[in-house]
């Protein structure tokens, strides 16, 4: 399998374990968009790695230790952001009535796995 | 004297970051990534530099933006409230220049606010030099300064000459 396909395949395992997500995008750190089910992917990209660069500066200044996720939470839902290794950015959407423990759960491993990857 | 908030950007590579760790008088914030594309640097700014610096008893606080143009939605962010830009572009790389003006007339359409241009690179010929990266954005020669981002003394200079516009426009 080439890098992409493998990728593609961490993303189809991940909706199948977390099928409430709204959309997922896997970008670099520099927020190119790598693999998505997102129809405005580039943007979110952008974004993903903008709120993670950021809540790595915030947790670092205010002595938080190392960064576990960024989450915005909206009135309809969440935008949860997690470090994939150094290169990577994981980013899920998830409805407001969404089991965050699960999806964090779910996701940090997945984030371990397309670390290896990329 | 209330502090000024000033915003640094331009176009990727310019300098930006450079400069606001060359300035800065407080430890900075920064937020680089490692970049994936082949940009000729390593890492890159995703969200923003801070830094603060006292200039003629005047405190700055300085916001520096991304380059690239997919995080454009920083740029407003960062705008908000400023009261002066400085808009940084590589005097040896002319291929910016259509971007750096792009985004100098985006940025003061969203914050009309006093402005100078900055060229950096300046020790490092062959580059362009204000006058010619002047006439180039169609801008008046005292709005456009040549640097070197990484010398103190130089990198001030678009400062003091923005405070000297602000006080010239603040006169008149």
């Amino acid at each position: 399998m080439t890098k992409q396909e493998q990728l593609q395949q961490i993303l189809r395992e991940l909706k199948q374990a977390l099928p409430e997500l709204r959309s997922v995008v896997v970008a670099s750190t520099d927020g190119l968009p790598i693999v998505h089910d997102s129809a405005d992917a580039p943007r979110v990209a952008a974004m993903a790695a903008t709120a993670l660069g950021l809540g790595k500066r915030i947790s670092q200044t205010t002595e938080l230790g190392s960064l576990e996720e960024t989450i915005v939470r909206g009135r309809e839902g969440y935008f949860v952001v997690y470090a994939a290794g150094d290169k990577g950015v994981l980013a899920l959407a998830a409805p407001s009535g969404a089991n965050l423990g699960l999806i964090h759960l779910e996701a940090r491993d997945f984030a371990t796995r397309l670390a290896q990857v990329l | 004297m209330e502090p000024l908030k000033v915003v640094v950007s331009g176009p990727v590579g310019a300098g930006k970051s450079t400069l606001i760790r060359t300035l800065s008088e407080t430890e900075i914030v920064d937020t680089d990534a490692l970049t994936s594309e082949a940009i000729g640097k390593e890492l890159t700014t995703v969200a923003m530099d801070y830094g603060t610096l006292t200039l003629e008893d005047q405190l700055l606080y300085l916001f520096g933006t991304p380059g690239q143009e997919r995080f454009d939605f920083m740029w407003d962010v960062l705008t908000e409230g400023a009261l002066g830009m400085v808009l940084l572009v590589r005097g040896d790389r002319p291929e910016d220049f259509p971007q750096a003006r792009r985004q100098l007339d985006y940025l003061l359409s969203q914050q009309p606010v006093p402005y100078v241009v900055g060229v950096t690179r300046q020790d490092q010929p062959p580059v362009w030099g204000p006058e010619e990266v002047a006439l180039y954005l169609g801008q008046p020669a005292e709005r456009v300064v040549g640097l070197n981002a990484t010398e103190p003394t130089s990198a001030v200079q678009p400062l003091v000459r923005l405070l000297e516009l602000m006080l010239q426009e603040g006169a008149a």
